[in-house]
């Protein structure tokens, strides 16, 4: 025993269960308003679990994680339309300029305590979206950046790829996340002077964890720019970081798995709720809050909790 | 090797216009079990968190192990060998208390083989081994001093400062915390360096009391010697003046 925690066979089957699952639904349901609807919800994904990892492990909201997908996005579209390389190229560039915001930012709002993080992060988002507006000859202004290359011409081969990317993501931070460094992660968002007081040096710790949520972010960015093949300001919106953190806080905070479930809940949920017209709002709110109020750390990551201690018990 | 593990070199700390620690010096040997006394107010804390540099001192210096402390980083100094607790306890909530521990360790001073081990190790010690997979808020108080006092050991320290690890127990456990210091100290060859402002607690615990009233050092000896001690006297009871005051109101 090395007293960390493991992911356990049984959750490691899920996982694989979910996947193929998600990569066999086009194939029984054919049609590509499904393999768009899920391409979406595993880009959120990506946004939610890279989310996830710093802010659900440290307890440090990030409202303004929309900084780095719109940063990945405009890479891509830079990248691509503007200098006109290859569209793959756009992958690891929209990665390295996320990380790059993220040092800018982090040194600086990581050592501000209480809610000025959020805030900080927030107006940072914000201020973004307005640059993207005065530095119109080169981002496009309001209309963006059009006719960005595909990266993979047939939809439902870039479904699997985003997938795939996904999975990913979800393993590689899962996995960190039960390492030495996702306990002391878990251990600053308890208590910041008893890690102080063990040897941890925790402002670099928020920092390297805000570098790699920013990485995944803006990666996300970038295959959401090649599957809308077009960016606009839009996507630095307050409403985007908000929108992904009710998907972890549906999913269940700081349990990786939980918000990756929780994004694809709540985008299916948003496209099965279109019949409904004008409730449709209505009904997706409610259900918001009756999920944010009666089940405070979440939906999914509880849920599978019970199941595989029930399954746990039986064995 | 000398045989002063701390020393403390007339440090002194003003918080705006209050004079916190007034040129305060002391030693500690090595292996000593040491009692820093005070009424609430008389700046004890205040002169851990500077041996801990989580406020630097104004002036003075610390210097433990032959190696002054100015200008380390509050997270270096644990891996230098002093480990601290908290008055109030601090757990590292959302964490097991097996985890809890574990973070202690986590530092660059313990060799990183067997964590897990050594942490259950030290749990059972404290004899919190049953609770290990516990969620740490879920522990009593008497608990969490223990759990407090096992992530502290698990950074391997040489000089151990505990933050009035008596508060808040009753009886019974003060008496069983006691006997966990004893132990730990006997066992560990440890030096510990312990505040407390009630004097009944550790007259059986130290060898050497220093006591503190107003930021300053009041009195310096065996407890017997302080418990005698007149300025000690003084600052717990009052003058036979005041006494005189209060009796006739």
């Amino acid at each position: 025993m090395n007293g960390f925690q493991q992911i356990d066979k049984l959750s490691g089957v899920a996982g694989a269960a979910a996947l193929v699952v998600l990569a066999v639904a086009p194939l029984v349901f054919p049609g590509n308003y499904l393999i768009g609807v899920l391409t979406v919800a595993a880009i959120y994904g990506i946004w939610a679990v890279s989310w996830d990892f710093m802010s659900g492990l440290t307890g440090r909201e990030n409202f303004g994680h929309s900084l780095f997908i719109g940063v990945g996005a405009y890479v891509a579209g830079v990248v691509n339309v503007q200098m006109e390389l290859g569209p793959w190229w756009s992958l690891p560039a929209s990665m390295l300029l996320a990380v790059a915001f993220a040092l800018l930012l982090g040194f600086p709002t990581l050592r501000l305590k209480g809610p000025y993080f959020a805030l900080a992060m927030l107006s940072a988002a914000v201020i973004m979206q307005r640059l993207m507006l005065i530095f119109w000859e080169y981002t496009g202004g309001e209309e963006g950046i059009q006719d960005i290359a595909p990266l993979i011409r047939n939809n439902l081969h870039y479904y699997w790829f985003v997938l795939v990317v996904l999975a990913a993501t979800t393993f590689i931070l899962s996995w960190m996340a039960r390492s030495r460094w996702g306990l002391i992660l878990r251990a600053i968002r308890g208590d910041e002077a008893t890690c102080l007081a063990a040897g941890i040096p925790i402002t670099t710790y928020k920092i390297v964890s805000l570098v790699i949520s920013a990485a995944f972010a803006g990666l996300g960015g970038a295959l959401y720019a090649h599957y809308q093949l077009q960016v606009s300001p839009q996507l630095f919106a307050v409403v985007t970081s908000v929108t992904i953190i009710t998907m972890v806080y549906v999913g269940g905070m700081g349990t990786i798995y939980g918000p990756v479930g929780g994004a694809l809940l709540l985008t299916l949920l948003t496209e099965g709720l279109r019949n409904f017209g004008e409730w449709r709002l209505m009904i997706y709110s409610l259900l918001l809050i009756f999920i944010l109020f009666f089940l405070p750390n979440g939906f999914i990551a509880p849920l599978w909790k019970r199941v595989r201690s029930g399954w746990g018990d039986r064995a | 090797m000398s045989s002063v593990l701390l020393e403390v070199d007339s440090v002194d700390k003003h918080f705006g216009g209050l004079h916190a620690v007034k040129q305060v010096s002391m030693q500690i040997r090595r292996g000593e079990i040491v009692g820093i006394l005070g009424p609430n107010g008389a700046g004890k804390t205040t002169l851990f968190n500077m041996l801990t540099n989580f406020i630097p001192p104004d002036n003075g210096r610390v210097i433990f192990n032959g190696q002054s402390l100015q200008g380390v980083k509050p997270h270096k100094i644990v891996t230098l060998g002093i480990a601290r607790t908290f008055q109030l306890c601090r757990p590292f909530v959302g964490l097991s208390v097996l985890e809890n521990v574990l973070v202690g360790s986590l530092g660059p001073r313990v060799r990183h083989d067997g964590l897990g081990d050594r942490a259950m190790q030290l749990l059972k010690q404290v004899g919190l081994e049953a609770k290990a997979h516990t969620p740490s808020e879920l522990l009593s108080y008497g608990d969490l001093r223990r759990l407090e006092i096992a992530r502290a050991l698990a950074a391997e320290p040489e000089l151990l400062l505990l933050d009035e690890p008596f508060a808040g127990l009753g009886s019974s456990e003060i008496e069983a915390i006691s006997s966990l210091i004893r132990q730990l100290h006997a066992e560990k060859q440890l030096t510990i360096l312990l505040i407390e402002h009630k004097l009944r607690e550790f007259m059986q615990l130290v060898s050497r009391v220093i006591a503190l009233d107003f930021g300053e050092v009041i009195a310096e000896g065996s407890p017997a010697e302080i418990v005698a001690h007149p300025k000690v006297i003084e600052a717990y009871i009052g003058k036979q003046t005041e006494m005189a005051v209060h009796h006739a109101a």
